[in-house]
């Protein structure tokens, strides 16, 4: 018997039940689709964190607010509020080469025609291409430290999408914060800054640099959101977390790129987990859903298979027959849940970036946490391994859930299958 | 010296028995029948239902083992055969006619009649014109594409006959093949087995119920009670003309 005749006997007889097959296809679809969105769209998180966290260097530490860290709330009063006297204090831990303080909150730009949301980062601006590795003018130049009136803004902020109304050098912007701080200054653009994209889950693209005065004065406060500690080498970037948390307890949050990347990847590994476990769980389910299909079929068609025995079937040709169905409704349903998982997979990676908020110290104390969700973005990974994953696992659980049925069908006996009504 | 004619007999059977258990009750359906049907004869079979008629046609069939005894088809002891042997016999060498058709319901007339060179492989062109061939024979080539409920029983049964002699089987086995078609389509049906009869040599066995059926055979066989209560020879026939 050749193995054409046997798919195309196979394909009529799932075309003979359309609606059965049809949902039977979609079980394994739905499974499929699931365990291929998770894994590319952790897998892609993990790199999208990596590269984020690459663009910092390996001898940055941060330092924030231990309440502010999960974006706590809470009064002015609550929480460790960091100050000068803490700059200093980090300042003069060995190994440490720098302390930059920092404002971060999120506020809405507003110029011309646009209005739009973006993060106001206020901090010593001539440190700026220190901290973002390969951070470059698009045009003007950066704003001079001590002038409270200049700002930087980001590519995105200068050149918004769907707006005619583009920012140019030396125009006048103003800046009103989110919240409960509600103020509100006007600030002249120095400088455009060339596309960047995310970094430690902040987009820089969509964020408005100031100096650190001018935060101070806008958000009236004198606590610093967080620090960046820069270490002398990336071999003292663990001494000194430890010296800091040996000197802070509790108080402070410090984390270091290493920590970052574990941290998001400890959490989408869980979330994998979880997911996974349900497309795994879906998958069973849409297995045990073949084997019931093909139950029915082996049953319904008791007769037919009489039939074929009398024509001079060889069981095993009748097995492969029976087999082959549940093959085709998995090679279908793996084709689909492939495409389905790759569209999924992106829908997927939005919801996932919102676990992108860890990692920096935001907003003034008593302030709630202030980068942006949306901000981080990432693209999933497919790799040929996992596509041919995707591809071969759910065929495979259809043979297995095809194999006792098709086997049952074989082993029927001739004189009673034909008898049958 | 040239070679000698195969002189051995199409079926022959040695003390069959069967016996169904139901629960701890035995059934006996055949008590010891011993035939020899020759090549090229049109042999019936009658009796009273519960007789053993259909389980005979199931054993020489190769569908069924007996409990003892020997079936021999074609000089091939079947107790020899293991399933794919059996298989394989019932491809190669018999055809099957049943009183209900047993058409597969979802494909069109020469589709079916395709199916058993299907299991042997036959590349789709030549099963393909091999079929239709058989269909024009038993006049339905305009029929060919369409499925089974979209053809009377008369036109179902003429399909069934072309799938059962599209491989050229020595040896058709025919379960009331008339039983389910009208007296017009019976005439027809029978006229055309007579004729593959004598043309190309094939042996027939037909249980009928059916004694007009019956009387057009060369030998009519009578069971009773799981055995063979009588054979009857009759007049070689040339064409059944109806009742």
């Amino acid at each position: 018997m050749l193995a054409s005749d046997i798919f195309k006997l196979a394909f009529k007889a799932l075309r003979d039940r359309k609606l059965r097959s049809f949902l039977t296809i979609l079980g394994i679809m739905i499974g499929s689709a699931i365990i291929l969105a998770l894994i590319a769209s952790s897998s892609g998180l993990s790199a999208g964190v990596q590269g984020q966290v690459s663009k910092i260097g390996a001898n940055t530490l941060t330092v924030s607010s231990a309440r502010q860290f999960f974006g706590g709330g809470g009064g002015s009063t609550q929480g460790y509020q960091l100050s000068q006297q803490d700059v200093s204090t980090i300042k003069s831990f060995q190994g440490v080469s720098d302390v930059i303080p920092y404002y971060s909150q999120r506020a809405t730009i507003s110029y011309g025609g646009n209005s739009i949301e973006g993060e106001l980062i206020g901090l010593d601006t001539s440190a700026l291409s220190t901290m973002y590795k390969g951070l470059s003018l698009y045009s003007g130049s950066m704003p001079d430290p001590y002038d409270p009136s200049a700002a930087a803004v980001g590519y995105s902020i200068a050149f918004p999408t769907g707006s005619s109304d583009q920012l140019t050098l030396n125009q006048m912007i103003s800046i009103t914060l989110g919240g409960s701080t509600g103020g509100s200054l006007t600030f002249l653009v120095k400088g455009v800054f060339s596309e960047y994209g995310s970094v430690l889950f902040s987009n820089i693209d969509d964020t408005i640099f100031i100096s650190l005065q001018s935060a101070q004065i806008l958000l009236k406060t004198q606590y610093f959101s967080g620090l960046y500690v820069m270490t002398n080498s990336a071999g003292d970037v663990t001494t000194v977390q430890q010296k800091i948390e040996n000197y802070y307890g509790t108080q402070v949050r410090v984390m270091n790129a290493g920590s970052m990347v574990s941290s998001v990847e400890s959490i989408t590994s869980q979330l994998t987990v979880f997911l996974g476990s349900i497309g795994a769980v879906s998958l069973f389910v849409a297995a045990v859903g073949i084997t019931n299909t093909m139950f029915v079929s082996v049953m319904e068609r008791t007769r037919e298979i009489g039939i074929l025995k009398a024509l001079g079937y060889k069981p095993k040709q009748i097995m492969a027959m029976f087999l082959s169905e549940a093959v085709l409704s998995g090679v279908v349903g793996a084709v689909g849940g492939t495409i389905l998982g790759y569209v999924l997979s992106f829908i997927l990676g939005g919801s996932l970036s919102m676990f992108g908020g860890f990692g920096m110290g935001g907003g003034p104390p008593g302030q709630a946490r202030s980068t942006s969700a949306s901000s981080t973005t990432f693209t999933p990974v497919f790799t040929p391994e996992l596509i041919a994953f995707s591809l071969l696992f759910p065929i495979g659980i259809a043979v297995l859930a095809g194999l006792y049925p098709a086997w049952r069908a074989s082993r029927m006996n001739a004189v009673v299958a034909l008898k049958y009504e | 010296m040239g070679l000698q004619p195969d002189t051995r007999p199409a079926v022959q059977t040695i003390d069959i028995t069967k016996v169904y258990r139901v629960g701890h009750i035995d059934y006996p359906a055949l008590k010891g029948v011993s035939l020899k049907i020759a090549k090229g004869e049109l042999v019936s079979v009658v009796g009273p239902s519960g007789s053993g008629k259909s389980t005979f046609l199931n054993l020489i069939g190769a569908l069924d083992p007996p409990t003892s005894g020997r079936v021999i088809i074609g000089g091939t002891d079947l107790k020899k055969l293991n399933e794919d042997g059996l298989a394989l016999i019932r491809n190669l060498r018999i055809g099957f006619v049943y009183q209900s058709f047993n058409l597969i319901r979802r494909l069109t007339s020469i589709e079916n009649v395709e199916m058993p060179l299907i299991a042997r492989a036959v590349p789709e062109e030549a099963r393909r014109s091999r079929s239709l061939k058989m269909l024009s024979a038993v006049g339905l080539a305009q029929k060919a594409n369409k499925r089974p409920t979209e053809l009377s029983g008369g036109e179902q049964q003429r399909v069934a006959i072309a799938r059962a002699l599209v491989t050229e089987p020595a040896l058709v086995l025919g379960d009331e093949p008339t039983g389910n078609v009208d007296s017009k389509t019976t005439q027809e049906v029978l006229n055309y087995i007579i004729q593959v009869n004598k043309t190309l040599g094939t042996t027939f066995i037909l249980v009928t119920h059916n004694p007009d059926v019956a009387s057009m055979t060369h030998r009519v066989i009578t069971f009773k009670d799981g055995l063979i209560e009588k054979e009857q020879y009759i007049q070689r026939i040339d064409s059944y003309t109806g009742p």
